[in-house]
């Protein structure tokens, strides 16, 4: 299986070629095109309760897609919903990532996804939701983001404050809580923060350069109320 | 004693984090050893031999998002290294193999993440604990609940709301401006209201050009009657039987009432599931929100009962509306607005007629309008 991101920047796509009896997993409607040779096929990752669970919990979507070279090796080309960039990794099977709800968009076969649940404080005020996939094993896996990505490398102990709408993913070994941004719960909000989170090294944490949430409330007030 | 040593080629079980080292870390394999911790990066370096690492040189705690990393750290500044060990069976061999000064941070540190997996799954036994009985709450007592909310509300608020989606109806159908039926109806609200002493709402009724038979209250006092209701009846009472069934409506604030529990249902869910844009998008909602408006079957009979009081009050024939609705049900049944929203069901007729027949008698006054009067000056279809 090899993958590159074709037209780097807000519109990329990512080819992935397989080998002949090869398969990955896509999030559902992530496809645009692809060989012959490829089926798409529905598959609930972690049997039906777990699909459920991850829909109903998550936000996720239901299915995920599975494209398996059936017929021999071909490749396909898949895309995010949202404009913004893509990132692909190797997972070593050591390192593992928490990735927000929408930043999953592909991943080889042997890469294991899970819902994860958060505690209660992280749930509340994270703005992720209670829910958040885990994602491990051994492969690629592509990521997307809203807005550029960008990677940031904490050695042991460094920390670092981000915004939390702005989270991707982040490695297994950080570990982070939730602070208010500024000194005083009024000064928190009035900042336009509100809350953060404080990562804590060592590991990597990614972020997207635009706030999905922000976005959303800024293109709302365009849309004329409709019945 | 289990001394684990494998060959060379052993695939990597932790991950070393340091100065020099990637931030995803360095995977190696750690082995452990009578006197401490063998540690092999793949592929040999200058930078990152193997070594042995002596247990008196290392210094243990959790880590990790979940607290279930093993951390090992050693060595000062520049060659801090901090290796990272999630593989259970690793961490069993070295509690089995460390000396006991330095399993013993360990277990203080295990019995740590213990409790606090233990709070943790306390407060979140605690939250649905909460939210279970937030809902039971909800479900058998929302009732109150609601009502505090709703009595919270200014007036005010109340007449805004209403008017904006009066407004919006009223841009969609054709006002009737003058004539017989609309002083008819101004009739049957003034008396209606007049036996209201100290009514903050200033009762606003249009009637408009509309052939279904339908009839409605928005929140702060707006009435709406289509012209296809007035066709309909048969007597001035029957149709101010309808009206007064829907001031009772605006009088109970029954509309708020299902504003409140509806927006805090969906307040609740969207907190619950992270969508903190849906609660700003709430707001938005209302007006529309307004226009399709069901009442409960509680708010029903209360506006049923306080209705027929309230014609009684006003010296208007309280049997009309039960007349009216009865009539509707038998023909049309299908094709009435008004029925879709009030079915006129055996329970409903039956109790609108003990309540009616438990007023004192009294004989009702007449309007002053001639009803076949009215109904010929309404414009045709």
């Amino acid at each position: 299986m090899r993958s590159e991101v074709l037209y780097p920047g807000a519109f990329p796509m990512v080819r992935i070629e397989l080998g002949a009896g090869e398969q990955l997993k896509a999030e559902s409607g992530a496809m645009v095109a692809s060989s012959p040779t490829i089926d798409v096929e529905s598959k609930m990752e972690g049997g039906f309760l777990g699909a459920l669970s991850r829909k109903l919990l998550t936000g996720e979507k239901f299915f995920f897609q599975t494209l398996k070279a059936n017929r021999g090796a071909g490749e396909v080309l898949l895309a995010p919903t949202v404009p913004g960039e893509i990132v692909i990794m190797e997972l070593d099977g050591l390192n593992e990532y928490m990735v927000q709800k929408d930043g999953f968009l592909a991943g080889a076969d042997t890469v294991k996804i899970e819902s994860q649940m958060q505690s209660l404080s992280r749930g509340l005020l994270g703005g992720e939701g209670f829910f958040i996939l885990k994602i491990s094993g051994k492969g690629t896996l592509v990521l997307n983001s809203f807005g550029a990505i960008h990677r940031i490398d904490l050695k042991p102990d460094q920390e670092y404050i981000v915004d939390n709408s702005h989270l991707v993913a982040w490695s297994a070994t950080t570990s982070y809580h939730i602070e208010r941004a500024a000194a005083g719960w009024v000064a928190s909000f009035t900042s336009g923060e509100g809350f953060v989170c404080r990562f804590r090294g060592p590991g990597v944490v990614y972020i997207q350069s635009r706030n999905p949430g922000g976005f959303g409330n800024w293109i709302r007030q365009f849309i004329p109320v409709s019945e | 004693m289990t001394i684990d040593h494998l060959a060379m080629d052993a695939s990597p079980n932790a991950l070393c984090f340091g100065e020099a080292l990637p931030a995803t870390g360095a995977p190696c394999h750690v082995g452990v050893e009578p006197t401490g911790l063998r540690i092999r990066f793949n592929g040999q370096s200058e930078e990152l031999p193997e070594s042995l690492v002596q247990f008196h040189d290392l210094s243990v705690s959790a880590g990790g998002l979940h607290h279930d990393h093993l951390v090992v750290t050693w060595g000062k500044e520049a060659v801090k290294r901090t290796l990272y060990v999630k593989d259970p069976a690793v961490i069993t061999t070295f509690r089995a193999n460390a000396p006991h000064e330095l399993t013993r941070d360990l277990e203080t540190v295990a019995a740590g993440v213990r409790r606090m997996r233990a709070r943790h799954r306390m407060v979140w036994t605690a939250a649905a604990a909460a939210i279970l009985s937030v809902g039971l709450f909800l479900w058998f007592g929302s009732d109150l609940l609601v009502d505090m909310a709703v009595s919270r509300i200014p007036i005010e608020w109340e007449q805004k709301l209403g008017e904006t989606a009066y407004r919006d109806v009223l841009a969609q159908q054709t006002v009737i401006k003058g004539g017989p039926a609309v002083s008819a109806v101004e009739e049957m609200t003034g008396r209606l209201t007049s036996g209201l002493k100290d009514s903050p709402y200033q009762f606003e009724v249009t009637v408009v050009k509309n052939d279904a038979v339908n009839a409605f209250a928005l929140p702060g006092g707006y009435v709406v009657v289509f012209t296809g209701l007035m066709k309909k009846a048969e007597s001035g009472d029957e149709v101010a039987g309808v009206l007064s069934h829907e001031l009772n409506h605006v009088l109970q604030r029954h509309g708020m009432e299902r504003i409140v529990r509806q927006l805090g249902l969906f307040a609740a869910l969207s907190i619950i599931l992270g969508d903190r844009q849906g609660v700003a998008g709430l707001a938005r909602q209302l007006s529309v929100e307004l226009l399709t408006l069901r009442f409960s079957r509680e708010q029903e009979t209360e506006a049923d009962v306080t209705g027929l009081r309230l014609l009684h009050r006003a010296k208007i024939d309280p049997d009309g509306i039960i007349r009216f609705f009865e009539r509707l049900s038998e023909k049309d049944k299908d094709r009435i607005e008004l029925l879709s929203t009030h079915p006129m069901s055996q329970a409903r007729a039956a109790r609108l007629k003990a309540e009616s027949a438990a007023l004192p008698k009294q004989v009702p006054e007449p309007f002053t309008f001639e009803w076949k009067t009215v109904q010929q000056s309404l414009p045709g279809s």
